[in-house]
């Protein structure tokens, strides 16, 4: 069962749910992209639906909604300190099945990994719903079909845009009253089979074929290519990391906030220590250490699928073109080389 | 040979003597260095029909086809009416009908009616750069029905960014496609990328405020030039979206005084631009008392002065707020003739 309505009634019909929750979407920024008459698109909270973005993947994820880039999580003066504040409204976020796959992922590292849960995670992720956007397969660096991620049941309501409206399909009750007048038609969300390029990723078997992968020759030709901008990984839906910053006002250094900002694994210095020894000091080694958490670490530590959802997003905003799909293509050939190797030995 | 032949009226024709007597060169003109590559053959057939066979890139963009003997040129000259309808009358919308503005008729068999204004040069501009500001062949097929047919000299270059490949500062009126940027605390991660960027490629106007974790930048010696924005792994920079010019004047090659131009205005918008290069014809009017030599357009602002040109090109133009205007320009030539300047009165 699902509703049908065009454009110019659906200002009308979310006009109760835009004034109860904070809707956030795709939505175009026109000449913002990197290069000049370029537009980016990424989340942004609506006050209309016809602002919405359906037709192209955003070029930033929507864990912007939960996770902003920069995020105040306490204010502090000399001894005393105040959280921030939680949102006052509960949030309906409009976003793909890779995308509410990738905040599924997010969330087992934001809630389910040590011994506690990030409160100004949680506090977001209780008290939001999702509308799943209709997704025809997306673009030429879309594989979700390869990661599994093409698939979700975890939605509220289903929207498909057509040509002049919108088809509707409501699983949570609470969204039933305000479509009860709209046209009756049958609309239930389909979800993509396949994408225009897929891949397949070899199982790392053991712990020396792993070793021997993270000193494989084959990544030395990310030292050429790569310009640790950190594009990449700011970008990826199920990226996480952050770090934590004190920002003072004054010259009095008692008074201030913290903030967590987005960090990424690909910009020099991320893993610099006390006393200035850094871990991963040239390209191929930061790529090595992102391409094995998203392809391997992040599933031998929970169990489950990969880490990457296959939105293809770092792709797409990589500015020296450096494909995921065939770093992959790449690590595959080197896993079979070490394989092969050590059953001739 | 023994030929009668009027090579001035010839050259306002844009046919260039040759050293061989008796034979020419053709100088067609392409605004902003930009074409249908269909128009490709029509070069091919007049140098293969008319020619000797041979073509070379002109150093202003024009496309040039040497080794057509005289007898040829009232050929050449009626294949080429289609050419120059198309380009100039279709594309540049410029009127032929016209020479500086007054109305004169042209036939249409008889080749280019003028020489004088140069066809304007452009680089690739964002059409395809990824540093290009600017739509550089659109802005000049603009400028060419302002300042073509027209007697009066001037060369134009277009340069889609401060990198001013195409050399701005080498002519009389360069025009470089400039960006005024903007900044998005919210969306930056203080990896100090974009401060990096403009120390290595730019005026090192951008610092990392390591207590904010933000960054900070003098506004006052920002070239515009985008490269924090290209730098910028979250768009936290981004290009403003209306485009601004800066215009340099004065610059020249040639035997006496070469020299490289100077800034007469920054941040100017396109109706500046435009509506400053419609004075062109009266300047040079008022310079050279309605009779056109062959000099050209930095010449006649030496011998105005500075403060008169300014005073005649900005006449009644409404400069935009953010538009500065050279106070003066101190010119710093190369005189290769010294005491070049000192005469009897």
């Amino acid at each position: 069962m699902g509703y049908k309505f065009n454009f110019a009634e659906t200002d009308s019909l979310f006009c109760n749910i835009l004034e109860k929750y904070d809707v956030y979407a795709p939505k175009r920024f026109p000449k913002q992209g990197r290069y000049s008459d370029t537009d980016i698109t990424r989340y942004s909270q609506i006050k209309s639906i016809n602002e919405i973005e359906f037709n192209q993947k955003t070029d930033y994820s929507a864990k912007e909604v939960l996770t902003p880039v920069n995020e105040t999580l306490f204010y502090f003066t000399e001894n005393e300190f105040k959280e921030s504040s939680a949102p006052k409204k509960p949030i309906l976020l409009f976003a793909r099945p890779c995308d509410i796959n990738a905040i599924e992922i997010q969330s087992k590292i934001y809630e389910e990994n040590g011994e506690f849960s990030d409160i100004y995670y949680s506090r977001i992720k209780n008290n939001l719903k999702f509308v799943l956007m209709d997704c025809n397969g997306g673009d030429d660096t879309c594989f979700c079909t390869s990661m599994g991620s093409n698939v979700t049941d975890n939605w509220s309501i289903a929207i498909k845009q057509l040509e002049n409206d919108y088809l509707l399909s409501i699983k949570d009750p609470e969204f039933e009253p305000y479509f009860q007048n709209c046209e009756k038609v049958d609309f239930l969300p389909n979800f993509v089979e396949q994408n225009k390029v897929s891949l397949t990723i070899k199982e790392i078997p053991n712990k020396e074929v792993l070793n021997e992968l993270k000193h494989h020759h084959f990544w030395s030709e990310y030292d050429k290519r790569c310009i640790s901008c950190g594009a990449c990984t700011i970008c990826c839906p199920t990226c996480t990391c952050f770090t934590t910053k004190d920002i003072i006002y004054s010259e009095n250094q008692k008074v201030g906030e913290r903030k967590r900002i987005f960090a990424s694994c690909q910009i020099e210095g991320f893993d610099t220590m006390a006393g200035q020894k850094e871990i991963r000091n040239k390209a191929s080694e930061r790529m090595r250490y992102k391409i094995l958490h998203k392809f391997h670490d992040y599933k031998e530590r929970f169990k489950t699928k990969h880490m990457c959802v296959g939105c293809g997003r770092c792709i797409h905003r990589c500015p020296e073109a450096i494909s995921i799909i065939s770093t992959i293509d790449k690590m595959n050939d080197a896993i079979d080389e070490i394989i092969n190797k050590n059953i001739q030995e | 040979m023994n030929k009668d032949i009027d090579i001035k009226k010839l050259r306002l024709n844009c046919f260039r003597q040759s050293k061989e007597a008796g034979k020419f060169m053709l100088q067609m003109r392409v605004p902003g260095g930009f074409i249908d590559a269909k128009y490709l053959s029509i070069v091919q057939h007049i140098a293969q029909t008319y020619g000797d066979g041979n073509f070379h890139f002109g150093t202003r963009q024009t496309f040039d086809i040497t080794g057509i003997p005289y007898e040829n040129i009232s050929e050449v000259n009626k294949y080429i009416e289609k050419y120059i309808k198309e380009v100039e009358t279709c594309i540049c919308d410029v009127n032929m009908n016209t020479i500086a503005g007054e109305e004169v008729y042209w036939e249409p068999q008889s080749g280019y009616p003028t020489i004088g204004a140069r066809n304007i040069t452009a680089c690739i501009g964002n059409y395809h750069c990824i540093c290009g500001n600017i739509n550089t062949f659109e802005l000049a097929r603009k400028i060419e029905s302002i300042i073509f047919p027209s007697h009066y000299h001037i060369k134009i270059n277009i340069s889609g960014c401060p990198n001013d490949c195409n050399k701005a500062h080498m002519c009389d009126f360069g025009i470089i496609g400039v960006a005024k940027m903007e900044y998005h605390p919210e969306r930056c991660i203080a990896c100090g990328a974009c401060a990096k960027a403009c120390e290595k490629g730019a005026t090192r106007v951008l610092s990392l405020n390591e207590n904010l974790g933000r960054i900070e930048k003098d506004e006052c010696c920002c070239v515009g030039c985008g490269e924090c924005v290209r730098a910028c792994p979250t768009s936290a920079w981004t290009r403003k979206e209306t485009p601004f010019y800066r215009v340099i004047i004065g610059g020249r090659t040639g035997r006496q005084t070469p020299r490289a131009g100077k800034m007469f205005l920054n941040w100017a918008t396109e109706d500046v631009i435009l509506n400053t290069l419609k004075n062109w014809q009266k300047f040079s009017a008022y310079v050279m008392d309605n009779k056109p030599e062959y000099l050209h357009g930095g010449h006649l602002i030496d011998r105005a002065g500075y403060k008169k040109f300014k005073e005649i090109i900005l006449d009644g133009v409404k400069l935009n707020p953010e538009c500065l205007v050279a106070e003066n320009i101190f010119w710093q030539e190369t005189e290769y003739r010294s005491n070049f300047n000192v005469k009897r009165p």
